[in-house]
């Protein structure tokens, strides 16, 4: 008989207690795979969402990230075609986005309304980030030429607010880069909603030429860059604030992600308190078991050490007792945990709209190998350390006390 | 790990040899409360290899405390103990685990088996201690549960025997190392008489057949009988 075997054997000495312990340690471990893989997938959608919006990689005249601009595209790009040429010689990169944001008032004759602008090449927009915008009416932009008049998408908001509906005429009001004011007629091709109700109440999309001509500047504000992959966002920044040189500046899109961010930040602390919770909660369980385990073998340690065994062999032994318990438990939550990821992938259960969002989302757990391999490990090591901690004062226990113990 | 690192026997052939335990003026007292105890008081004892001593008196009178310090299991406050000629006195609690290991049986009054452990792995137990490798052990336990009369329980559980068995088990884990000091705290208490005359019997073979030294604290008058010496010890003083 092996050491191991003799501590496997141990465990099943009170088989109740050890199942509850092990019922105990599974269910804290699917405790933490399961919110710990709720808060990864919202990280990961997040992440990916917000990578899409802005690109991989954002970039704008090195004055742009630091400073107010007096009037529009003041820090503008104005070579956008050579810029955009130089980046798509770069291997990783697939697309490169023109931007162009503005402020002003759109009016439909009767009411005037604050509007955020963004000027878009829509059809590689679509393209690129697919479906980003829910349509509510209308069509989306489609930047062909050939329409009457310049067009805008607005906010289901915004468009509420003015009663207005696809194909009414608004006009956009301005700021020019030089300072003046300048108005647009333009008409309304579809509304939409970003899911954001606050954003809707003010965004609205036209394309480039469309901005450039209300800003009367060829400027864009910033370049959207996608490259073929998220992990490559870090090398690749470095690559092309090389390429471009300093009068450029590049951010990543976690740099710009504030809502994932803080996102990210809240739910590591909650998720954090709740696992630091069911982590002690799972450690005084296996804590429990094991001093009552020992207790109860008083007597037999102190035969054992009689016998010549040594204390640190004892400890060993009482280790992977702890371990045993706590790993079960941890195979046994890692399993449950899966279980209930892979039935909620199927089940399509939508949860209710974040906080000042207008959309349900997808109630999906991520499953990650290496989240569940660290739950386990940490699980089971943490089992044997408390083991480790109560057999080595019981071990100390001088022999003929042990052996008198009652 | 072996007990050669920590202690070396002198051989049997060598001249200095006599006997296999020896205490001088060995002292040892408890603190009960607020009270001290004097359990045993300067006692002098000699156990040479293949005898059998009993050790008698009245409950109190020190027999186990002795058998505890003989079995190294304590230590004294004052006085010597010398184990095969070596002074053991002052060995770390490390050094006198693997003494014991390889050179010290114990029986005990209630068996202490392992419950988890089949009979053949209780009396395995010694020699997986002493680092033997799987077939040795497995011959040397095969054997010893031949002697003890055990061989078909090989596999069972200790509450799966009488108290008789159990008791043979005990002596079988005792003796499969085949060590030089046997310690039996009352090893017949807890069995009928029939048994107990068995067990004496077995004990005595076994221990003689391995010039083993056998210390044993009873209170039975026909195990007292078996014994080729009888000391007797009232008030931590042997008479």
């Amino acid at each position: 008989m092996s050491w191991i075997v003799f501590a496997l054997r141990n465990t099943l000495r009170n088989r109740r207690r050890s199942l509850v312990t092990v019922l105990i340690a599974a269910l804290g471990t699917a405790g933490i795979l399961l919110s710990s893989g709720f808060a990864l997938f919202s990280y990961q959608g997040l992440a990916q969402s917000s990578a899409r919006d802005t690109g991989h990689l954002t970039l704008a005249d090195a004055r742009y990230f630091e400073r107010e601009e007096d009037t529009p595209l003041e820090y503008g790009i104005e070579d956008y075609t050579g810029v955009r040429e130089r980046l798509l010689s770069d291997t990783d990169v697939r697309y490169v986005l023109p931007r162009v944001h503005f402020s002003g008032l759109l009016s439909n004759g009767d009411k005037s309304v604050i509007a955020l602008g963004i000027g878009i090449d829509p059809q590689a927009e679509f393209k690129v980030r697919g479906p980003f915008l829910t349509v509510q009416a209308g069509e989306p932009l489609d930047g062909l030429d050939g329409a009457s008049s310049p067009e805008v998408m607005l906010g289901d908001g915004l468009a509420r607010s003015l009663d207005i509906a696809p194909g009414d005429a608004v006009t956009l009001l301005a700021t020019t880069a030089e300072g003046a004011l300048n108005a647009l007629d333009v008409r309304v091709k579809g509304t939409f909603s970003t899911g954001i109700p606050d954003i809707d109440r003010r965004l609205v999309y036209t394309d480039v030429a469309t901005a450039q001509e209300l800003l009367a500047a060829g400027r864009v504000s910033t370049v959207g860059v996608y490259l073929r992959d998220f992990e490559l966002t870090d090398a690749a920044r470095e690559r092309i604030a090389a390429l471009l040189g300093e009068h450029y500046a590049v951010k990543t899109w976690y740099e710009q992600a504030v809502f994932y961010r803080a996102v990210r930040s809240l739910y590591n602390r909650i998720f954090g308190a709740l696992g630091a919770i069911i982590v002690v909660i799972v450690l005084f369980v296996t804590a429990n078991a094991m001093a009552m385990a020992i207790v109860e073998r008083t007597r037999e340690l102190g035969t054992l050490r009689a016998l010549g065994t040594l204390p640190a062999q004892l400890v060993r032994m009482l280790a992977i007792e702890g371990a045993a318990l706590g790993g079960a438990g941890a195979l046994l939550g890692a399993g449950i945990a899966l279980g209930v990821s892979l039935v909620l992938l199927f089940a399509g259960i939508e949860m209710p709209p974040a906080p000042g969002r207008s959309t349900g989302y997808p109630l999906q757990i991520a499953i990650s190998p290496a989240l569940y391999g660290i739950a386990i490990l940490m699980i089971t090591a943490l089992s044997m350390l408390c083991s480790t901690v109560i057999a080595a004062r019981t071990s100390r226990k001088p022999i003929v006390e042990a052996l008198a113990y009652v | 790990m072996s007990a050669s690192a920590a202690y070396v026997p002198v051989p049997a052939t060598h001249p200095i040899r006599r006997s296999v335990c020896s205490l001088r003026a060995a002292t040892k007292s408890y603190q009960l409360g607020t009270h001290v105890v004097h359990a045993v008081k300067s006692v002098d004892l000699d156990v040479m290899p293949g005898e059998m001593v009993a050790l008698t008196g009245p409950s109190g009178s020190g027999k186990s405390t002795l058998l505890n310090l003989c079995g190294l299991i304590d230590t004294l406050d004052a006085g010597e103990y010398r184990f095969e000629n070596q002074d053991v006195t002052a060995l770390s609690e490390r050094e006198r685990a693997l003494l014991r290991r390889a050179s010290i049986g114990f029986v005990f009054q209630s068996f202490n088996l392992v419950p988890v452990m089949s009979v053949a792995d209780n009396v395995d137990y010694p020699l997986m201690l002493a680092g033997l490798n799987a077939s040795e052990r497995r011959r040397e336990t095969t054997a010893i549960l031949a002697r003890v009369g055990l061989e078909s329980f090989a596999t069972r559980r200790p509450d799966e025997l009488s108290g008789g068995q159990r008791q043979r088990v005990a002596i079988a884990r005792a003796l499969v190392k085949r060590p030089r000091l046997v310690i039996a705290d009352e090893p017949t208490a807890n069995l009928d008489s029939h048994t107990a005359e068995q067990m004496l019997v077995l004990l005595r073979e076994l221990a003689h057949a391995q010039s083993s030294a056998c210390l044993i604290a009873t209170h039975d008058q026909r195990l007292v009988a078996r014994c080729d010496r009888v000391l007797e010890i009232r008030d931590g003083v042997l008479q």
